[in-house]
């Protein structure tokens, strides 16, 4: 983790005047820009913190996202007991200037937690998640057993199931899953991230994946997606653990749709969306588009 | 002491136990009146009783019993029997406390904020949740621990404490190995009490001790029951009790022991190893025994676990749990996996840097992780990918050895709806430790598809067929 610099410092403080200045009725102004604006950003550059920061920026800036007195979730993956080196888990950096970024767009809290599948303290700690979004600014909880209520997904392949409350009860949620290999579902990405936020006996998803991951990212609905490829799992995920297997891409991809994202992911690890089945099968429900080739993609460069 | 006479070696904790010998040496078992925990507890379950129901204390009988208690205990562990633990004062505490009261008081608290979160009563709640916040973050538990047996701790450890209410400090003065030993050692120290001239044989100082060891002028003082807690000094409305090192007055009795008790522990001391190890676990150890990683040979280890429950308490899964009859006799309450209550985390060390006899020895990450503890095998019958076709991947996912000891076999199977490929789990036993996460994950709840056993564990150095 390095602290911050001087420039994010004054970065930040300019991004707060700013947000401060902008006259009121700037909702309107927004809508009409996004019109013009990139379905996914792919941010490429050294530094993490810089590529997360552009990447936003080119979406027309976490303005956009985040209203004032907004109560934000940032979720990223902190599924593992493993360092960020292994790529097991999203990078601290970028969810640490996600919270930043969130704050000094005029959010009232910004919280963080995950329900990971090994001991939570252990995820948290090793990961480097909870230090750097504290420092940040963020909430970092452990998610509370008692706060897992049955609701409706009203969804293909689940009906009902334990979600955790917190994370409906949030105004916004800021995912920022990373790129990594899954044996099952090919890929892990932004869909798959928000299996974080269930309880109950989420081995059972595996034996209709796709369905069930579709049936979540429709019931979340993320206003913003953020996924991390600066180091990303090419093999033995979602666990890994070897750092052979692990691959620097230096990249950030952002937007809004779920599935474009995803799909984007696709093409960052060297395949195709085709390949992944959950994208075809939440296209087809309407969830986003997945033809690359029909987005409007929008390359950065960010150098710190 | 008895790790000592069992197996041979002097473990670091054994060292610091020196000084508790040296400070009785001198001055008598202050260990007993001042420092033991579990002392401390049955005093203040003592003064539960008023002084007018306290019962005298008459019974040499009981008080020799600890001393026959401990004879047997040491004489069997020269034959390589370690049950010291069972009754060792700190042993017995720490596992009451870790496996017994901290988990039931953890789920009382848990349930009744539960009730009240759930009630949801405006401004109770959100008080109730405040309070609770505090607790979870400073008390209680991270996780609801679970341990086999809680219950019969529980219970041990209720009697252990009633039973000052028929006399105080019954524990340590009728059944504490501990204090028994320390009563031996006493006898070199130069300690004395003296009861000077101004004594009336009130009594006072004889109802007034917890232990049976004071007694008025005439009397002789039971130096080994004494646990110079000087409340009869300061009861003495004559002021005439004193404990002093230089003095040479004061009648002292030494620990008066009968020929049949004496000899019916040798005998019970010599006999009881070759009993206990009659169990057929003696010979082969159940598939299913699995011990913490970083555990010496099973027989080195049976030797030098005290059975304190410290590994069990620290385990981050709650997957180590007491034993009871897995290990035979011999082996009761000493640590065991259990994989359907957790299971054993890739870079966790913590048993091992807890353990206090050396039983589990302190591995660094990179040791841990390349320790077998046990070897996964499928049941092919209920595994969903083989028994119905059906995806399913928990296993391999949650396998934590980066090259992953559970892999993937394409294969295509004829299903009712047409030929499909799937993905089904093989196991690497080379790669594999033994963690016993995939048996903890597997979706079968009912009977994992995915075990563990014993074989193949670092520690046993087998010659295996792979």
């Amino acid at each position: 983790m390095s602290p911050l610099t001087r420039r994010e410092v004054l970065k930040l403080i300019l991004a707060g005047a700013g947000a401060a200045l902008v006259p009121w009725p700037r909702q309107g102004t927004v809508v009409a820009q996004t019109a013009s604006l990139p379905d996914v950003v792919v941010s490429k550059g050294a530094s993490p913190v810089a590529i997360t920061e552009a990447a936003v920026q080119a979406l027309g800036g976490m303005g956009r996202f985040i209203s004032r007195g907004d109560v934000v979730l940032v979720k990223p993956n902190i599924g593992w007991d493993r360092s960020p080196a292994q790529a097991a888990t999203t990078n601290p950096e970028v969810v640490a200037t996600l919270v930043r970024l969130a704050l000094a767009a005029g959010a009232k809290e910004v919280k963080v937690f995950d329900n990971p599948c090994e001991d939570a303290r252990r995820c948290y700690v090793s990961s480097g998640i909870m230090e750097a979004a504290k420092k940040a600014g963020a909430r970092v909880s452990y998610m509370d057993d008692r706060r897992f209520r049955k609701m409706d997904i009203k969804g293909e392949a689940l009906k009902s199931w334990e979600v955790y409350q917190e994370a409906v009860e949030v105004d916004k949620i800021i995912n920022c899953p990373i790129l990594k290999h899954h044996s099952l579902a090919r890929l892990t990405m932004g869909m798959k991230n928000l299996m974080g936020l269930t309880g109950g006996d989420r081995a059972r998803f595996h034996w209709q994946l796709d369905q069930a991951l579709t049936d979540l990212a429709a019931f979340f609905k993320p206003t913003l997606v953020v996924l991390d490829a600066v180091r990303i799992l090419t093999a033995n995920g979602p666990q890994g653990g070897s750092l052979k297997y692990v691959k620097q891409l230096n990249t950030v991809a952002a937007g809004v749709d779920q599935v474009a994202i995803d799909a984007m992911g696709t093409r960052l690890f060297g395949i195709t969306p085709a390949e992944v089945n959950l994208l075809a099968v939440a296209a087809r429900r309407g969830l986003g588009r997945m033809d690359l080739g029909k987005l409007r993609i929008k390359e950065v460069k960010a150098n710190s | 002491m008895t790790t000592l006479l069992s197996s041979h070696v002097v473990p670091t904790a054994l060292l610091l136990s020196l000084i508790t010998v040296a400070f009785t040496l001198v001055f008598g078992r202050v260990f007993c009146g001042w420092v033991c925990p579990l002392g401390t507890l049955n005093d203040c379950m003592g003064r539960l009783t008023p002084a007018r129901r306290r019962k005298e204390y008459g019974g040499e009988q009981a008080r020799r019993l600890k001393y026959y208690g401990l004879i047997g205990i040491l004489v069997s562990s020269l034959f390589t029997l370690q049950i010291a633990g069972l009754a060792d004062p700190l042993s017995l505490l720490i596992r009451s406390l870790a496996m017994a009261v901290e988990p039931a008081v953890n789920l009382m608290v848990n349930t009744l904020f539960d009730l009240i979160y759930r009630a949801d009563i405006p401004v109770v709640t959100p008080l109730a949740e405040t309070v609770y916040s505090f607790l979870k973050d400073y008390l209680l538990s991270f996780r609801q621990p679970f341990f086999y047996q809680g219950f019969f701790f529980g219970l041990i450890f209720a009697a252990v404490l009633a039973a000052n209410l028929f006399r105080r400090r019954f524990w340590c003065t009728a059944l504490c190995p501990l204090g028994a030993l320390l009563g031996f050692i006493t006898r070199i120290s130069p300690l004395k009490r003296a009861v000077g001239k101004g004594c009336t044989s009130c009594n006072i100082c004889v109802r007034a001790c917890r232990t049976g060891a004071a007694t008025d002028v005439k009397g002789a003082w039971r130096k080994a029951e004494c646990v110079v807690c000087g409340e009869c000094q300061e009861e003495c409305p004559k002021d005439a009790v004193r404990f002093g090192l230089r003095t040479t007055k004061g009648k002292v009795a030494g620990i008066d022991l009968q020929r049949r008790g004496l000899i019916t522990s040798l005998v019970a001391g010599i006999f009881i190893p070759p009993l206990i190890r009659t169990h057929p676990t003696t010979q082969r150890r159940k598939g299913r025994l699995i011990r913490p990683p970083g555990a010496l040979p099973e027989g080195e280890f049976l030797r030098r676990c005290v059975r304190c429950g410290e590994c069990m308490k620290v385990c981050l899964t709650n997957g180590l749990q007491p034993a009871l009859f897995e290990a035979g006799l011999e082996g009761i309450w000493t640590p065991r996996f259990d994989f359907r209550t957790g299971y054993c985390q890739y870079y966790c060390t913590l048993c091992g840097q807890v353990c206090p006899t050396g039983a589990l020895t302190k591995l660094t990450q990179e040791e841990k992780a390349r320790t077998k503890i046990g070897l996964a095998y499928i049941d092919k019958n209920r595994c969903i990918p083989y028994a119905q076709g059906g995806e399913c991947i928990v296993c391999e996912e949650h396998c934590p050895t980066p090259d992953k000891a559970i892999k993937f076999e394409q294969v295509e199977i004829a299903t009712p709806q047409g030929r499909r490929r799937i993905k089904r789990p093989v196991i690497d036993l080379k790669l594999c430790i033994g963690c016993g996460i995939c048996e903890y994950k597997c979706p079968l709840h009912d009977q994992p598809a995915i075990i563990v056993t014993r074989l193949g564990e670092s520690r046993a150095g087998e010659l295996l067929p792979f």
